[in-house]
């Protein structure tokens, strides 16, 4: 028995009304070579309250990051979201409406999303942000190709870009698999050993059409020199920041060191990690972006009355107008995330994002200071600033570190061997406001001890 | 009116944090790194904030607040339990680095929705990375590339597609570096046999097309379609978009296709959220499969040591294939629209069949009855079917040409004269092969009451005079709002004092 379908044991009126007596008769153009012979060979239906009851079963058995002592970050990050966000986020008002595509009954979500590109306009320091796209990669790698339609025709260098070196692989084969079919040649930007980008080989990338780095990068640590790349690679390449958006409340805003386009996670704002998705990705650009951007756009309008307005904007952009030489083939986007975000930002205001980057940073802090005093565990970039997270070298693999971790109850970090092919034994710990000393201190202990247990004696 | 940046109150009132765990005089860094200007957020309290979206909230219309018959978008009624259980931790509070014995929960449901999509599509492996439809479009034709890549067949450099085709089907091809071959429709809607076999040749990678098809009906001659790509070696692409129409009556795989994507979020219900987030899972053909974007849940018997993390003794695991595109996100999908929709589909089960037949039911009825009450109205000529057919499928097209030309009616004069009858106005003016066109999607969660009413008031709305409806609509928050304006003057973001 099925629920959710208001007509169930009314077919036949209907049909009736249309002049047919089965509901064979709406599938008579279907032709029979076609046709799906007998019942779908799945389940049968469940009740509410069996489906919540598997549910429960199920994804109880799933090891939530809060019932552990959880250090894994590596691109997202498990910060408080305030409880008015969740409850807001329910009214179906906003769930269940869709693309605004009739503004007169969307003001609501128009004016959100338009407050959301303000937000980020702001936090980045770039004059123009969408409203959203699927993730930080996707954000990356639209961002990358963007920058060689706005270049190439005028680059020495042309389909061009310098992606840092670092970017982890998964990042990178998405950038990869957006970037082929414009057949963009992807050369790497070189990093120092203490994990600052290389800027004397960054000189290779000016006549490009864009540079790709990441601030803090992947290994967690922030870069001094970022600011002085702009000027390296010229005018005419673009200089493209990837962020985690809570480090803006403490580290310098892109846009105010020559960034042209800033992307990033949009997650630790407004979002649980949920498993990596839904979460949404940011894109702000300047100016001489604007019109080969992607994704959707709100402006500020009048009515016919001359009443404040909102509607979507630059549409010649995109696919449903410009079709296949749209700027992006993106449709449905992340917009109710993204307004989990602008949620989320605005109870921050410039003085609570400031203090939740304090919070953070200083859990770091703590963190590097414990762990940089075991015996046996080396920090390879300790002189290096960092913002939420760093690199501890451990006796062993990172795995095997991992899994004694785990069977303590500790989720210890992200195995960087997943990532570099050259780092066995590197693990990235990461911190967040919702890192507590007492469990830094017990993460430090169980470090001494995997260390002493490798050999490495106090 | 309410804005957010009119709102200055006193720092930090928003929420109230705990100290950090070290003072902040303690922390380091140069001056090069350091923010030196805040961002002019606003400041505002949460009584005020709640206040703030609630009052944006009722200037927005969803499912929830009335009839939302936007054709192509499956705007379904959202069941809240989905929303309730994608709150739970074992959701909501994963991280997709975690272990494979710290998500068997997970994995087993997407091994669980994996093998339900093969199922429903008569495909061979389903991949759920995608994160939307057009991201399925793009992933499922980027594996064709990668298979004919390793096969040689460098010469398939065209996409062919109808021109009555989703937007999004030539901008994925595109993105993918193909050049689109357009083929234009018959003159009844259906795809054209004799332009398909004027163009399909060795230089063939794929054809996209949906069944049915963007004018609701279905396209009878689908296999020959398929043979016709087949025979030239190109493969066939469905776009999974309007799949509401035929679950358990046909399958893509028995229409001759290589690989599908679907939008979940339409066909299993995840919230649309004004935009997104979507889930665009796509399945292939056997052949097809070593290219998909990992992950892909395979499962097997339990080993000794996994019984106390296992479910029903059966061990599920991530696994990437031979020949991988890579990936398109950078997790594992968008995980939670996957549990979402994973409750909507346990509340089928192999009812999803009975889902269907009333998709098509409501539309067809709805069809019926908006002609009816017109010709009862005394303005039935004013409305002509956008494509001749005895029955539609899930949505069905209209088009205003003869009001237009006869009373300078427009399709979005009706929209806008819809939206002052409290309804969301169907979609306008696509596809592009219809003039004046209305393309409308009830969906089946809709009671006949309603389909009734609505086109009594459509009726009504097509008895106004044309200088009335100009100026439609009146009633809502704002009236017809200035698009070129918009574009003239852009205005994307909050303009400050002191900018």
């Amino acid at each position: 028995m099925v629920d959710q379908l208001p007509n169930l044991g009314r077919e036949a009126e209907m049909l009736a009304i249309m002049g047919m007596s089965s509901i064979e008769d709406l599938f008579a153009d279907v032709p029979d070579e076609v046709r799906m012979k007998g019942p779908l060979p799945l389940r049968d239906a469940q009740s509410e309250e069996e489906i919540i009851a598997d549910a429960r079963r199920l994804l109880g058995s799933n090891v939530a990051l809060g019932e552990r002592v959880s250090f894994l970050g590596a691109g997202l990050y498990r910060n408080y979201v305030p409880a008015a966000v969740f409850q807001l986020i329910t009214r179906g008002e906003f769930l269940t409406s869709y693309t605004p595509y009739q503004p007169e009954v969307s003001q609501g979500m128009l004016q959100a999303m338009w407050e959301f590109q303000t937000l980020i306009s702001e936090l980045v320091g770039l004059p123009i942000a969408n409203l959203s796209l699927y993730d930080g990669s996707t954000a990356a790698a639209e961002a990358i190709t963007c920058c060689v339609r706005v270049h190439t025709r005028k680059a020495t260098q042309k389909d061009t870009v310098y992606v840092s070196e670092l970017t982890p692989p998964d990042r990178m084969s998405v950038v990869e698999n957006y970037c082929q079919g414009a057949e963009i040649k992807i050369k790497l930007l070189r990093h120092n050993p203490d994990g600052t980008v290389n800027l004397s080989s960054a000189k290779d990338a000016a006549g490009s059409c864009g540079v790709y780095v990441e601030q803090p990068n992947p290994i967690g640590i922030l870069d001094g020199g970022l600011p002085l790349l702009k000027e390296i690679i010229g005018e005419h390449t673009a200089l493209i920041v990837a962020v985690q958006p809570i480090s803006l409340g403490l580290v310098e805003a892109p846009g105010a060191y020559g960034a042209d386009i800033v992307v990033g996670e949009g997650q630790p704002l407004g979002s649980p990690i949920t498993g990596g998705g839904p979460i949404y990705g940011i894109f702000a650009c300047s100016q001489p972006y604007l019109r080969l951007m992607p994704g959707r756009i709100v402006g500020r309008s009048i009515d016919v009355d001359g009443k404040e307005a909102f509607c979507l904007t630059l549409s010649t952009r995109e696919q449903h107008i410009r079709r296949h030489r749209a700027t992006s083939n993106i449709c449905t986007n992340e917009t109710l995330i993204a307004l989990m975000g602008a949620m989320h930002m605005s109870l921050l205001g410039p003085e609570g994002l400031h203090d939740l980057a304090v919070r953070n940073m200083a859990a770091c802090t703590l963190g590097k200071q414990k762990l940089a005093s075991i015996e046996g565990i080396h920090l390879p970039h300790a002189s290096s600033h960092h913002f939420q997270e760093f690199v501890i070298e451990v006796p062993g693999t990172a795995s095997d570190c991992l899994a004694y971790l785990d069977s303590v109850g500790i989720v210890g970090g992200f195995d960087v061997h997943r990532w570099y092919a050259d780092r066995p034994n590197w693990l990235l710990v990461s911190f967040t406001d919702q890192t507590q000393a007492n469990q830094i201190e017990l993460l430090a202990e169980h470090l001494e001890v995997w260390a002493a247990d490798q050999g490495v004696t106090a | 009116m309410s804005h957010l940046f009119d709102h200055h109150g006193a720092p930090g009132q928003g929420y109230a944090q705990p100290a950090p765990i070290l003072p902040a005089s303690s922390l380091v860094l140069p001056d090069s790194l350091i923010r030196k200007s805040a961002p002019r957020w606003p400041r505002i309290s949460e009584p005020e904030m709640v206040r703030h979206y609630t009052w944006l909230s009722k200037r927005n219309f969803g499912i929830d607040t009335g009839f939302y018959p936007l054709g192509s978008c499956t705007m379904k009624h959202n069941p809240r339990v989905n929303e309730v259980i994608a709150q739970i931790p074992g959701i909501a509070d994963i991280h997709p680095h975690q272990p494979e014995h710290h998500l068997q929960g997970l994995l087993s449901i997407y091994h669980e929705m994996q093998h339900m999509l093969e199922i429903v599509a008569g495909m061979d492996q389903v991949t759920l990375q995608p994160v939307a439809g057009a991201q399925g479009e793009f992933t499922a034709v980027r594996c064709v590339q990668e298979y004919f890549r390793l096969r040689g067949e460098d010469q398939r450099t065209k996409v062919i597609v109808p021109d009555s085709a989703h937007g999004t089907n030539p901008a994925s091809a595109a993105m993918c570096g193909f050049e689109i071959v357009e083929i234009p429709s018959r003159i009844d809607g259906r795809i054209d046999l004799d332009a398909l076999r004027a163009v399909a040749d060795e230089t063939t990678a794929v054809m996209m097309i949906t069944n049915p098809n963007t004018l609701g009906l279905f396209e009878a001659d689908i296999l020959e379609a398929s043979a016709i790509v087949h025979n030239v070696g190109g493969q066939m692409y469905y776009d999974g978009a309007n799949f509401n129409a035929i679950l358990g009556i046909t399958s893509p795989g028995l229409m001759g296709f290589d690989a599908v994507h679907f939008n979940l979020h339409k066909t299993f219900s995840q919230p649309h959220g004004g935009g997104g987030p979507g889930s665009g899972p796509i399945g292939v053909k056997a052949h097809l499969a070593d290219f998909l974007p990992g992950p892909i849940v395979k499962k097997r018997p339990i080993m000794d040591d996994e019984a106390k993390h296992a479910i029903d003794d059966m061990w599920f695991g991530w696994y990437e294939p031979t020949h991988s595109i890579g990936k398109v996100q950078q997790w594992h999908g968008n995980a939670g629209a996957i549990i979402r929709c994973w409750a909507y589909y346990r509340r089928y089960g192999n009812g999803l069949t009975t889902m269907s037949q009333h998709a098509v039911l409501n539309a067809n009825y709805l069809r019926h009855v908006l002609h009816r009450e017109a010709k009862a109205a005394g303005v039935g000529d004013m409305i002509v079917d956008g494509a001749e057919t005895d029955v539609a499928k899930h949505e069905f097209t209209i088009s205003l040409g003869p009001a237009k030309e006869s009373h300078g009616i427009s399709a979005m004069d009706v929209a806008k004269g819809l939206l002052d009858m409290g309804y969301m106005a169907p979609t306008v003016y696509f596809p592009l092969v219809v003039p004046e066109c209305m393309m409308i999607e009830p969906t089946e969660t809709e009671s006949k009451e309603t389909l009734d009413t609505f086109a009594r008031d459509f009726a009504k709305v097509l008895q106004v005079d044309a200088e009335t409806l100009h100026a439609a609509p009146i009633t809502t928050p704002v009236r017809r709002v200035d698009e070129v304006y918009a574009a003239r003057n852009l205005c994307l973001r909050h303009p400050y004092d002191d900018d």
